[in-house]
């Protein structure tokens, strides 16, 4: 009986208070997108994930708040429909292999670019430094350089390094993620 | 009641969708939460539209795509059903849909987390629309989850992984090859669950027990296999031994037996075998199929054939129409190759005339009148004569056109049917069935000269009283080409003066045209009767006082043309007896108005088109309705190039058509070569000869043309080494010692330079002596040409090159050179006229075993000779002998005929005997030297 008070109880709240947000993951392929993804809804950490084909959806219930992830393939050949999944979203994730420090110029040019679409405008942005666990990855203040995010202008910009494997700076994220949900 | 007002209302529901507003809508995909009903009736409306026809612009495909992909979100089972039902159908037109795979192959996977039975709804849904958006590249990502699902032991999932396989064939060949065990086993465990279910007879099992997918599996593995025959041997003989549950895998299995016998002589008997087999099955459709497989084999004989006759008399007495049906229709296809083993179901037949389904009741009377001998056609006559009264008219027209195929199969029981068909034609009836039956009479005329003069009364009696204006033309018309060549024209002329009295304007012009054909023709070409010119002008004279301008002009036209004195132009004019190839001049029109806006720059090349005698259009036409009584049928399907056993039949009549079109494409192609334009017009081109195999250095084939005293050899040349420069190529063709003195070199064009896979042509051109007509022979041919190295380095030619020659294989100058196919409505007659006139030789040969069977000899003599197949003798109906009957005319016009027995055993191969007569000198003994 009282399970079915409670239930009727989160119902209501539900009802008056839950809110469903839209975030969209993005980054170059092998960033760690999918595994991140995986192991913000709960599950383990694997290393062998095959590369994403167009995008996967996730629907992950924190507390009144329901996050819809759109988590996209970051292959060359699925860069340009970002956009198309960014807009009207309460937030943008841009994840980056803070370890291949090869790949970061391309990153930087494809995030910037796509920053600069109108439809995209005010949109918050966090950057995420993934692979915090690997030896030669670099430090939060080099990344924000690497990625020129000084630059951008008008949005809220914030980076984080992160490990989705040892789930380091995970709640970080998280707290971030729900803090923009208010709006 | 409500029921059905229910439903009306829905259907004007989606009556009202149209594009725009359903785009509009899409907003819908967009909002959150998401409502699954709405979107389901929006996805709905979309697939609505896709299939009434509408189809959207690839920017707004594109943006409903992305739309629809929002809604994976959303776990309900029936939306996502529908979404993918729409993906699927905008797969072809949005772009990158590439975007959902790896959410559609979560779903094949099954990896969503959820109860197994709601996620079976929609995997097979997933998994074909997973095969639309996937392109070749990423086929290998998506390999190891569709072999599992053909292994699924969901039916739905299973067959839904077979047919996707099936589509991806074509672009990721080695990829979905690899799948060939999966589907074998996907075949094999279709019959267990058969099993299961028939030995339980449980709801849940019923749509397993259908064993559909051992239909699909053996379609997959045919389209893997389509390449390898023994394979597909092995395959049929594998599932043919009682593992396949399922009627229409059964039935495909039949079809691929057929085929297999039909394209390999010694498959045929072990795959005759099976087929007798499965007419003993319990399924009716593969009784059917087998019975139809049987009758449809090559050269069959009639103890071959007789259990399926006897199968298909049993389905005739069959309580159901729609096996009777089936049945007759199958006895009526085979009547027309064999009618007399179909003779023993007469008696099943004939009570079938009677049946109160007309469909049954026409194939019936059909059937018989092609089973029935001499006798029994006049009593069919009668009997149909009886009914004709109570049946519609579409069911009067088949009749009349299965007549009318007799007509031409008996020209001797035209007497009977002509009656027949004059019968009908005083009936009451509609246009369609009017135009068939005197369409018919036309053929009679054209077909069966004997009947001309008896048909042409029933004619004239015909437009006296006819309502069709349509009609009477036609006939008018007909009278003016036909009638003046009988022996008393002037009887059709107080016909057609009538028309001009009491009928409207046009068929007033009709009948002054056929008029004027009557003061400037005769038979035979013998000069117009002066009594009849004079009355002809004098009616035409009347007819310049006509209400109409049309009549008067045409009236004052003719009036001046037959009083011109020079005959010439009036027979040229009036008796116009060429006219252009139609098939061709429909086709080059259809180019031309379909090509792109450059082409319209010029106007349209009418000369292009060839000009065909009557004669020729008249053969074409003949072998057309012939043929139009076996409609073509569905065969198993064939992957890569046309089915070789229908080249067969299509071969002799393109032999005729193709030699003129092809000397008419040859003959633009000489006319661009100055150097030639002495030599007159081109009279006739080979085809192209190979002189080297299509591997080697220098690639040359030949094409011979002839002109009235020279011959002419185009070789092309082609340089297949990637690192030598040719130059000032040319080619010494030295004719053998025979014919030495009859070909003299006229002159030799080379080409000038040759690089890597360029191709040049080479002109060597003979005057053919007066001596004699025909110089037959054969070339030694040496290309002689500099060549030059290309430093790999510069990509430049080395200074220095060295002579060099080549010797290509020797041509042969045959008497098929010479001969060009024509058409002669009897051979009989040709044969006893040439006969009298001209010479004849005899030879005989042995083919060898290199032909397969009479078919292919025909074929063979067809291509070797250039002449004519007439009576039907092109197509092989006795498997051991045949007559084959050829007609053609040197490039002089000399009349040459041809009979040629062939016996053929499996042993020996084909033996021959060919008699040849020929009006020319010595055109016979070459004919028949030509041969081997």
């Amino acid at each position: 009986m009282s399970g079915l008070l409670r239930r009727m109880c989160d119902w209501l709240l539900r009802l008056f208070w839950a809110t469903e947000m839209d975030i969209t993951m993005i980054g170059l392929q092998n960033a760690g997108k999918t595994s991140l993804l995986r192991v913000l809804a709960g599950g383990e950490f694997t290393i062998d994930s095959i590369p994403t084909v167009g995008f996967n959806m996730k629907k992950v219930q924190k507390g009144y708040v329901t996050l819809k992830y759109w988590d996209l393939g970051g292959q060359p050949r699925f860069r340009s429909m970002w956009e198309r999944y960014c807009r009207g979203v309460n937030a943008i994730v841009f994840i980056v292999d803070s370890a291949d420090l090869d790949s970061h110029p391309t990153a930087r040019d494809e995030l910037h670019a796509l920053l600069e679409k109108p439809k995209l405008a005010g949109i918050p942005l966090l950057v995420l430094g993934n692979k915090s666990d690997l030896e030669n990855k670099i430090s939060v203040d080099e990344l924000i350089l690497s990625m020129n995010l000084e630059d951008i202008k008008e949005r809220e910009v914030s980076c984080y390094s992160i490990s989705a494997k040892q789930e380091t700076n995970l709640d970080a994220v998280l707290q971030w993620l729900i803090s923009k949900a208010k709006k | 009641m409500s029921y059905s007002k229910k439903d009306e209302d829905a259907e004007q529901a989606l009556f009202r969708v149209d594009r725009t507003s359903v785009f509009q809508e899409a907003r819908v995909f967009n909002s959150s939460p998401i409502s699954p009903r709405k979107c389901r009736i929006l996805l709905t409306k979309i697939v609505y539209l896709l299939h009434t026809g509408e189809s959207f612009p690839k920017a707004e495909a594109t943006e409903l795509f992305f739309g629809i992909t929002k809604l994976f979100q959303h776990r309900d089972a029936s939306l996502r059903q529908m979404v993918y039902l729409v993906i699927k159908e905008l797969a072809n037109t949005a772009e990158d849909v590439i975007m959902v795979t790896s959410s559609v192959m979560k779903d094949v996977s099954g990896a969503g987390g959820r109860a197994g039975a709601e996620q079976d709804i929609y995997r097979a849904n997933a998994i074909r629309a997973l095969c639309r958006i996937i392109d070749g590249t990423t086929v290998q990502a998506i390999e190891r989850l569709l072999k599992t699902a053909i292994v699924d032991k969901t039916p739905s999932v299973s067959s839904a992984a077979l047919v996707s396989s099936y589509h991806l064939l074509p672009t990721a060949r080695d990829v979905v090859r690899r799948w060939a065990n999966e589907a074998q086993e996907a075949v094999l465990s279709g019959s267990k669950s058969s099993g299961f279910s028939l030995g339980f007879g449980s709801s849940a099992a019923a749509p397993q027990g259908s064993g559909m997918t051992q239909y699909h599996a053996i379609g997959l593995l045919y389209q893997m296999r389509a390449h390898d025959r023994m394979s597909l041997v092995k395959m049929v003989q594998q599932f043919s031994s009682g593992q396949v549950k399922n009627p229409a895998a059964i039935v495909m299995l039949v079809r691929l037996a057929a085929k297999l016998a039909d394209d390999d002589q010694q498959m045929r008997k072990p795959m005759y075998q099976l087929l007798e087999g499965w007419l003993r099955h319990k399924s009716e459709m593969v009784t059917f199929e087998a019975a139809k497989a049987i009758c449809e084999l090559r050269d069959v004989t009639d103890q071959e054939v007789a259990p399926a006759i006897h199968v298909l008399q049993l389905f005739l007495t069959s309580p159901r129409s729609i096996a009777k049906f089936t049945a007759i229709r199958i006895l009526h296809k085979f009547a027309s190759i064999k009618p007399a083993t179909v003779n023993v179901c007469n008696m099943d037949i004939e009570t079938l005339i009677s049946n109160s389904n007309r469909s049954i009741a026409t194939f019936a009377i059909t059937t018989l009148l092609k089973t029935g001998n001499e006798a029994s056609v006049d009593r069919l006559m009668k009997q149909i004569s009886g009914f004709m009264a109570d049946i519609t008219d579409e069911f009067k027209i088949t009749i009349v056109e299965a007549i009318r195929t007799l007509c031409l199969k008996f020209p001797s029981k035209q007497a009977g049917m002509l009656s027949f068909l004059s019968g009908v034609l005083r009936d009451e009836g509609g246009y369609e069935f009017k135009k068939t039956v005197v369409e018919s009479m036309f053929d009679l005329i054209k077909f069966v000269p004997e009947s001309r003069e008896d048909a042409l009364a029933h004619l004239c009696e015909f437009i006296e009283d006819c309502e069709f204006t349509k009609l009477a033309v036609r006939v008018l018309h007909l009278l003016g080409t036909e009638g003046p060549k009988t022996a008393q024209p002037t009887k059709y002329i107080r016909y057609i003066y009538n028309r001009v009295v009491l009928e409207n304007a046009i068929v007033r012009a009709a009948a002054v045209t056929a008029l004027a054909k009557f003061g400037v023709s005769a038979k035979d070409g013998a000069s117009v009767d002066p009594e009849v010119k004079k009355s002809v002008v004098v009616l035409l004279t009347r007819c310049l006082d006509d209400p109409d301008d049309e009549v008067r002009d045409r009236a004052a036209l003719n009036l001046r043309i037959i009083n011109n004195s020079e005959q010439e132009v009036a027979e040229k004019f009036i008796k116009n007896d060429t006219l252009y190839s139609l098939p061709v001049f429909e086709h080059q029109l259809i180019m031309y108005v379909t090509g792109d806006q450059s082409t319209f720059s010029k106007s349209f090349e009418l000369s292009s088109v060839p000009i065909v005698t009557r004669e020729q259009a008249l053969a074409e036409e003949r072998n057309v309705k012939l043929r139009s009584a076996d409609t073509p049928t569905l065969k198993a399907p064939t992957t890569g190039g046309p089915a070789k056993s229908s080249a067969g039949a299509a071969t002799s009549t393109e032999v005729s058509s193709s030699t003129i079109a092809n000397t008419q494409k040859h003959a633009q192609v000489l006319a661009t070569v100055p150097e030639f334009n002495p030599y007159g017009a081109l009279l006739k081109s080979s085809t192209e000869v190979e002189l080297t195999e299509q591997e080697t250095e220098y690639v040359v084939a030949v094409t011979k043309h002839i002109f009235k005293e020279h011959l002419v050899l185009q070789f092309s040349v082609k340089n297949t080494l990637s690192d030598t420069l040719l130059e000032n190529i040319s080619m010494i063709a030295t004719p053998s010692d025979d014919n030495e003195a009859t070909l003299e070199e006229d002159f030799i064009i080379p080409v000038a330079k040759l690089n890597h896979d360029e191709v040049g042509t080479i002109w060597v051109a003979f005057k053919r002596s007066a001596d004699e007509a025909y110089p037959i022979g054969s070339f030694t041919n040496v290309l002689k040409f500099t060549s030059k190295e290309i430093d790999p380095a510069s990509g430049e030619p080395e200074e220095a090159g060295y002579e060099d020659e080549y010797q290509v294989e020797d041509l042969e100058l045959t008497a098929g050179d010479y001969l060009v196919p024509a058409f002669a409505g009897s051979w009989e007659n040709v044969w006893e006229q040439v006969g009298a006139a001209g010479e004849e030789a005899t030879e005989s040969y042995a083919l060898g075993t290199e032909l397969k069977g009479i078919q292919d000899a025909i074929d063979f003599l067809g291509k070797k000779l250039y002449l004519q197949p007439l009576d039907g003798s092109d197509v092989a109906i006795n498997a051991t002998t045949h007559t084959l009957r050829l007609f053609g005319k040197t490039l002089n016009g000399g009349r040459v005929v041809a009979q040629v027995r062939m016996a053929y055993s499996g042993k020996n191969g084909v033996a021959l005997k060919a008699t040849v007569r020929a009006e020319e000198g010595g055109v016979a003994a070459m004919v028949v030297g030509g041969i081997a």
